[in-house]
C-alpha cells in the first residue's frame, strides 16, 4: 500500500516547526485568511459538508455541534480547545501541541470565528507543564503577528485566546465537567439537559473541541470539503493520529487514513510486538472502549461504523496492545483502578460501583476470588454503565458517559477472558 | 397545553413541568433523594430513572421536562411524551440504584433517629432487593460536628448533595463543601467555619437519610412515638408554618411546614430549638393572690369578683398592658375589658436577617404585633408615661413573652399600684408583682390566630394540653364580663371580632386552614 | 470535618503583577481559581489553609467553595511535599512497561512507599494515572517534567542527581 502522506503530522520530523516563521513558511494562517472573507455560516457549512467527527472520543459530527449555537443570542460565544488529554492509550494532542502549535491555534480561530466568538480558551491539563510554557510563547507569537488581538488580518474580527491549566482529574476532559472545571469549580459534570451550545460555559453557548479536530480545520478550509471525504471512510473520512503503546516493538503516533486495519497498524507501522510474542487482546480506542481479543483485533478496521459492529468503538484511537505476557485479570484491575481513581462521585452508579469492581477484582488478583464474582462482575458493569446496544434503553444511568467508560471494558475483560478469571478463583478452591 | 401519558395516566401539564414534578402532583410515586423543590436540580442520585418512549437511554424524571412537540413527532399521534415508571426494567434499574446506595450504608436503623421516617428504608421496602450482594469491606468513617447543631454519620451518607446545595442557595453561607472525589467523597465543614448559621437546622430536615442528625434531638425518641400537630412559630412576626411533635406533655422537637407565602419550606433555628426554654418552668396552675408579701391560692369566683370590685370602683382610671405575645383572641377581649387606656410595655427589637433565597427572621421577635393593633387600635404610644400623668393605680397585664427584666419605668410604675392583675402562665418576676396571679396557658398550649407582619392570619393550633386549673387566656377575660355578656364559644368571639373590624369578618378556623389567609377581604364570606 | 489547621500568618502572593494578569484574563473572578492555586502552590509548595483564604477573598467566594475545588484535584496538595515529588504512572500501558519496577526501585533505594516522603524531605514517591505519555512508556513526572521511556538505570541516575 502507498504510504499515506500525512497532513497533520506532515513536518513534525523538521527543525523549529513549532515556531510561526516555520509554519508560515509551509502555508501556515493561509487557510484563516481565506476564513475571514467567508461568512461564518459559511465555514460552518464547510466543516459540515467534509463530516469532520470529533477527534476527542465522542465521534460527534464538528460541523453538527458548531451549528447548535444559536444565532440570535446576544450573549458571548465561547470555544474551548479540550486539551485534556488523559484517556490512557493516548498521546496525539500532545504531539501536536508540541510540534505544530500553530495548526491547533490556527484551526482554534476558524473555529471561533465560525460561532463568533471573541474568547476563546486552551483547557490544557496540568500535568502538561512543558506544553503549557510552549504555548504561551506560541500565543505570544500569535498576538505579535496580529493572528490574535483586535483586528486579526486587519479584518474586523478580534479573538482572545487564554491558556488555563488544569489541575489532575480526567473527568474535567468530559465537556461539561471541563466548563465546571473553568469556571473555578470541581469539576463535576452537569447533567444534560441545558446542553452547552445554549448554555455552556457561565451560562452562555460554548462549543468544546479536541486538539487534533481543531487542527483539521485549517486543512479542511485550504484544500475543501471533498478532498476531506476523499481521505479513508466516508462516514467518518479524514487523516487520523493513532496512538500505538503497550507491549509493542516501536510505539507512537501514527497519521494514516481512518479506516486502516488494525493488523497493519499494529504490526506494520508499531512494529508488532516483542520478540515476536504473541496477540492476546487490544483497546482500539483508549481504555474506554471495549477489549478486542487478537481474532477480533486481526480483522478490524480503524474507523466508527466497523468497531461499533464489533461492539467496541473508535474513541480517542488510542491503540493498547497486550501481547500473550499481560495477565489479562491484572490489566482489568489496572483499568477499574484507573476509572475508580477518576470517578468524579456525583453519581451513585459510578461512585459505588467503581470501588466496588476494584474491591472485587483486587480480591481476585489476590487469590481470594469466589465463585459467584464472575457473575457479580458481569452485574455491576451492566448497573454501572449498561451494555454496547442501542436496542435496550439500558444505558443512561450516570450522568455522564464515564459509567460506560468503566463498564463496557471491565466487562469486555470478563466476558472475553473468563477463564483467566476462573482460573484464579478455582485455584482458591484447589486450595481450600 | 402539552399531553403526558405516565403509566396509564393521561394528564395535561404545564409546559417546563418535569416528570418528576407532574408525577408527584398525580400520585404517581416515583423515587429520588437529591431532587428538593427549593434546590436546583442535579440529577445525581439516579434514583428517579424513568424510561420515555423514543429516547433509548433511562432519562432522569426530576430534569426531563414536558414540551410540545411538533405533530409528526407525537407519541401515538397524540401524546407529546409517554413515560414508563413501572415497567420492568424501570424496576430492575431502581433496585440496582438502591443496591449501590446500600453498599456502604449500615445497617444501623435499629439505633438510627431517622428510622421510621427515612426515604432509604422506605424505598428500599417498596422497590429494594432484600439482601445485599456486596461481600466486601465497607467504607467506615467515624461521625463528625459540622456544627454545634448538626452531626454528620458519614457511614450512612449517600452523597446527594442536598445539604451542600442548601448551604449556598437557600442560607447562602456555603459552610458545606465536598471533600476530595469519588469513593472518597465526604461532606464537610472547615475547622475554623463550622455550619453555625440560623438556618444549620433545615440540614437535618432535607437529609433523606439519617446522616445529618440535629444534636438536640438525637436519640432522644422515635417517630413512631410521637404525635404530630400542625402549628405556627412564635418567636418572630413571620409566623413559619411548623408541625410540633410531642409525646404526652413533652415536645420533642419542632420541624418547618411547607407554606410558599410564608416561609417556603423552611426554618430558623431560633424559632426550632425556642420551645425549649418552656419546658420546666414553675408553673401557676391555680389563681392567686398576694397578701401580706405571700401568694396563696383562691378559687377563680373570687378572683373574678376581686377583680369585678377594684375595676369597677376605678371607672376609668384602668390600665390594661396588651401583649403581642397573645392571640387576636385575648388581645381584643383585655381591650374591651379596659375602660381607661390600653397599650404594651417597650417593644423589644432584634436583628432582622434576610437570606439570599428570601428566607427572613423578622427584628420583630413577638408573634402578632400587627394582630395586636390590628384589634386594638386605641393603643396608645407611650403607656408608661400616660399612666403617670392619670395617676393610674389599677392595672390588668398580660404577661408578655417568657420571664423578662423589668425596665427602671416600669418597676416605679409598679411599685405605685394599687392593684396589679397579671395573667400569666409562670412564675416570672412580673407575676412576682402582682395582687393576683390568674393561670394562663403557655406558648404552645393556646389556641387562637395571629396575624404576621405581611398581614396573614394563620391558626395558632395548641400542641400540649392545659396544665391544672389553667385556662385559655380569652376564657379568663371573659369571665370578667357580666353572664349576659359573654361569649359562648371561640367561634362567637371570633364572629364579634369580625363585626368590628371588618378585615377579620368572617374568619373561622375552618377557612383559615393549615396555611392562613391573607387580610384585605379574603375572610369575607 | 476538614482537618486544616487554622490559617497562622495570611498568604500573601509574591507576584501580584501576575495576579493581576490572571484575573485580566477570565470574564468574571471565579474562574481565576485554578489558574491562582497554581500560583500559590508554585510559591508555597502546596495548598494551606491561609492560601485558601487569600484566594478566597481573591475571587469573592466562601473559603468552603475554594477547599470543594482543591479537594478535588490530584495535582493539588494540601501538605507539604518532598522537593521532588516522583510521580509514577502505573495505568495499563506504563504498568506493562516496567513502571512498578521504578516504583520498587524508589521504595527498595530510599525506603519510602507510595505516598510517602523520604526523612530529610529529599522525595515524595507517588503512584498516578495516565500521564498522556503512553508512545514513551514507562513514563515518570518529577515535578514539572516527565522523564520517559525510562529504565531502572537511567531512572536511578536521575534520581542520584536531584539535590
Amino acid at each position: 500500500m502507498n504510504a499515506f502522506k500525512p497532513v497533520l503530522t506532515e513536518h513534525i520530523h523538521q527543525k523549529d516547526c513549532h515556531t510561526l516563521p516555520f509554519y508560515k513558511s509551509v502555508g501556515g494562517y493561509k487557510a484563516l485568511e481565506k476564513v475571514l472573507a467567508m461568512q461564518p455560516d459559511a465555514v460552518i457549512q464547510e466543516v459540515k459538508e467534509s463530516n469532520l467527527r470529533g477527534r476527542g472520543g465522542a465521534g460527534f459530527s464538528t460541523g453538527v455541534k458548531w451549528g447548535f449555537i444559536p444565532k440570535d443570542s446576544d450573549q458571548p460565544k465561547y470555544l474551548i480547545n479540550n486539551a485534556d488529554e488523559s484517556e490512557p492509550g493516548t498521546f496525539k494532542d500532545r504531539l501536536l501541541m508540541n510540534k505544530t502549535p500553530h495548526q491547533m491555534l490556527e484551526g482554534m480561530i476558524i473555529a471561533s470565528y465560525a460561532i463568533n466568538c471573541n474568547t476563546a480558551f486552551i483547557y490544557i491539563r496540568g500535568e502538561f507543564y512543558k506544553e503549557y510554557q510552549l504555548l504561551k510563547k506560541t500565543l505570544a507569537e500569535a498576538y505579535q503577528a496580529n493572528l490574535l488581538g483586535q483586528g486579526i488580518f486587519g479584518s474586523d474580527y478580534n479573538l482572545e485566546v487564554v491558556i488555563h491549566r488544569g489541575a489532575g482529574a480526567y473527568i474535567c476532559g468530559e465537556e461539561t465537567g471541563l466548563i465546571e472545571s473553568l469556571e473555578g469549580k470541581r469539576g463535576w459534570p452537569r447533567i444534560k439537559p441545558p446542553f452547552p451550545a445554549i448554555e455552556g460555559y457561565l451560562h452562555c453557548p460554548t462549543v468544546v473541541n479536541n486538539v487534533e479536530t481543531l487542527a483539521c480545520l485549517p486543512h479542511i478550509i485550504n484544500h475543501g470539503a471533498d478532498w476531506f471525504k476523499s481521505i479513508g471512510s466516508e462516514k467518518g473520512p479524514g487523516p487520523r493520529l493513532f496512538c500505538v503503546s503497550g507491549t509493542v516493538n516501536n510505539p507512537g503516533v501514527f497519521e494514516e487514513p481512518m479506516g486502516i486495519s488494525l493488523k497493519e497498524l499494529i504490526f506494520d507501522r508499531a512494529g508488532g510486538i516483542p520478540e515476536n510474542k504473541q496477540l492476546k487482546a487490544v483497546f482500539p480506542g483508549g481504555s474506554s472502549s471495549a477489549i478486542l481479543t487478537a481474532e477480533e483485533a486481526l480483522d478490524v478496521k480503524m474507523d466508527f461504523e466497523d468497531l461499533v459492529e464489533k461492539k467496541s468503538m473508535l474513541g480517542s484511537a488510542g491503540v493498547i496492545v497486550m501481547d500473550e505476557t499481560v495477565d489479562m485479570v491484572q490489566a482489568c484491575l489496572n483499568i477499574a483502578r484507573f476509572y475508580a481513581h477518576e470517578s468524579c462521585g456525583q453519581c451513585t452508579p459510578c461512585r459505588e460501583g467503581t470501588a466496588w469492581l476494584v474491591k472485587m477484582l483486587t480480591r481476585i488478583v489476590n487469590g481470594q476470588g469466589k465463585p459467584d464474582d464472575i457473575d457479580m462482575l458481569y452485574e455491576i458493569t451492566d448497573n454501572i454503565g449498561g451494555r454496547i446496544d442501542f436496542s435496550k434503553g439500558s444505558f443512561g444511568k450516570t450522568i455522564c458517559p464515564f459509567g460506560e467508560a468503566v463498564a463496557w471494558p471491565v466487562r469486555s475483560f470478563v466476558e472475553k477472558f473468563e477463564n483467566e478469571f476462573r482460573s484464579y478463583i478455582q485455584q482458591v478452591e484447589a486450595v481450600a | 397545553m402539552p399531553l403526558l401519558k405516565i403509566d396509564d395516566l393521561e394528564i395535561e401539564v404545564k409546559n417546563g413541568t418535569t416528570v418528576l414534578e407532574a408525577a408527584l402532583e398525580n400520585g404517581i410515586d416515583i423515587p429520588y433523594y437529591c431532587y428538593h423543590p427549593a434546590l436546583e436540580i442535579v440529577g445525581s442520585c439516579r434514583m428517579c430513572l424513568v424510561q420515555v418512549e423514543g429516547m433509548p437511554k433511562l432519562q432522569v424524571s426530576c430534569n426531563t421536562f414536558v414540551g410540545e412537540v411538533p405533530p409528526e413527532r407525537k407519541v401515538d399521534g397524540n401524546f407529546d411524551m409517554v413515560v414508563q415508571t413501572q415497567n420492568d426494567l424501570v424496576i430492575q434499574e431502581r433496585k440496582n440504584i438502591l443496591e449501590f446506595l446500600l453498599l456502604n450504608h449500615p445497617l444501623d436503623c435499629p439505633v438510627c433517629d431517622q428510622a421510621g421516617e427515612c426515604y432509604l428504608q422506605d424505598y428500599s421496602f417498596k422497590f429494594g432487593n432484600a439482601h445485599s450482594r456486596f461481600d466486601e469491606d465497607k467504607r467506615v468513617r467515624p461521625n463528625e460536628y459540622l456544627g454545634s447543631q448538626i452531626v454528620i454519620n458519614h457511614n450512612r451518607c449517600i452523597l446527594c448533595s442536598r445539604c451542600t446545595r442548601f448551604t449556598r442557595e437557600i442560607s447562602g453561607t456555603s459552610e458545606l463543601f465536598v471533600d476530595e472525589r469519588g469513593y472518597s467523597s465526604k461532606i464537610a465543614a472547615l475547622e475554623d467555619r463550622p455550619l453555625n448559621n440560623l438556618l444549620a437546622g433545615n440540614v437535618a430536615d432535607i437529609c433523606p437519610v439519617g446522616a445529618l442528625l440535629s444534636t438536640d434531638y438525637v436519640h432522644k425518641n422515635r417517630i413512631w412515638n410521637l404525635q404530630k400537630k400542625s402549628s405556627v412559630c412564635q418567636d418572630c412576626s413571620v409566623g413559619c408554618n411548623i408541625d410540633a411533635f410531642y409525646q404526652k406533655r413533652k415536645i420533642f422537637r419542632l420541624n418547618p411546614r411547607e407554606n410558599q407565602d410564608v416561609n417556603g419550606y423552611f426554618m430558623c433555628d431560633i424559632g426550632r430549638y425556642g420551645f425549649h426554654r418552656f419546658e420546666d418552668l414553675e408553673r401557676v396552675t391555680r389563681p392567686l393572690f398576694k397578701s401580706n408579701g405571700i401568694f396563696s391560692e383562691i378559687s377563680w369566683d373570687t378572683a373574678i369578683e376581686k377583680i369585678g370590685d377594684k375595676f369597677n370602683g376605678a371607672e376609668e382610671k384602668v390600665a390594661g398592658v396588651l401583649s403581642p405575645f397573645h392571640t387576636n383572641e385575648t388581645n381584643f377581649m383585655l381591650g374591651r375589658f379596659i375602660k381607661g387606656i390600653i397599650g404594651t410595655f417597650p417593644h423589644i427589637e432584634d436583628e432582622e436577617i434576610t437570606y439570599p433565597s428570601g428566607f427572613r427572621i423578622s427584628s420583630d421577635r413577638s408573634p402578632n404585633k400587627r394582630g395586636m393593633h390590628d384589634v386594638c387600635p386605641s393603643i396608645v404610644d407611650d403607656l408608661a408615661s400616660e399612666i403617670n400623668d392619670k395617676e393610674i393605680r389599677v392595672i390588668y397585664i398580660l404577661d408578655n413573652e417568657i420571664d423578662k427584666e423589668i425596665d427602671e419605668t416600669w418597676n416605679k410604675i409598679l411599685t405605685k399600684m394599687d392593684f396589679i392583675v397579671v395573667q400569666a402562665y409562670a412564675m416570672t418576676r412580673l407575676a412576682k408583682s402582682a395582687h393576683l396571679i390568674l393561670p394562663g396557658l403557655a406558648p404552645f398550649e393556646r389556641e387562637g390566630t395571629i396575624t404576621n407582619d405581611q398581614g396573614r392570619v394563620q391558626w395558632l393550633r395548641s400542641v400540649l394540653p392545659n396544665n391544672g386549673e389553667s385556662r385559655p387566656d380569652w376564657e379568663i377575660l371573659n369571665l370578667l364580663y357580666k353572664t349576659g355578656e359573654r361569649f359562648s364559644d371561640i367561634n362567637e368571639l371570633m364572629k364579634g371580632m369580625g363585626e368590628q373590624f371588618p378585615s377579620y369578618s368572617g374568619m373561622t378556623f375552618f377557612k383559615l386552614g393549615d396555611q392562613g389567609l391573607p387580610l384585605n377581604g379574603n375572610l369575607k364570606t | 470535618m476538614n482537618t486544616m489547621a487554622t490559617p497562622q500568618e495570611k498568604f500573601i502572593f509574591a507576584n501580584p503583577d501576575k495576579v493581576d494578569r490572571i484575573f485580566s484574563q477570565y470574564p468574571d473572578k471565579k474562574s481565576a481559581t485554578l489558574s491562582l492555586l497554581h500560583l500559590a502552590q508554585a510559591q508555597e509548595g502546596y495548598i494551606s489553609g491561609s492560601v485558601i483564604d487569600t484566594i478566597a477573598d481573591l475571587v469573592e467566594c466562601h473559603p468552603a467553595i475554594v477547599m470543594d475545588c482543591v479537594s478535588f484535584y490530584s495535582m493539588f496538595f494540601t501538605k507539604p511535599q518532598g522537593r521532588h515529588k516522583i510521580q509514577v504512572c502505573q495505568t495499563l500501558s506504563c504498568s506493562v512497561n516496567g513502571a512498578d519496577a521504578l516504583v520498587d526501585h524508589v521504595t527498595n533505594k530510599f525506603s519510602i512507599k507510595p505516598g510517602e516522603t523520604t526523612d530529610d524531605r529529599r522525595f515524595t514517591l507517588m503512584k498516578v494515572e495516565c500521564l498522556g505519555s503512553c508512545g514513551t512508556a514507562p513514563v515518570v513526572q518529577i515535578n514539572n517534567d516527565y522523564h520517559e521511556g525510562l529504565t531502572n538505570e537511567r531512572f536511578d541516575e536521575l534520581l542520584e542527581s536531584l539535590p
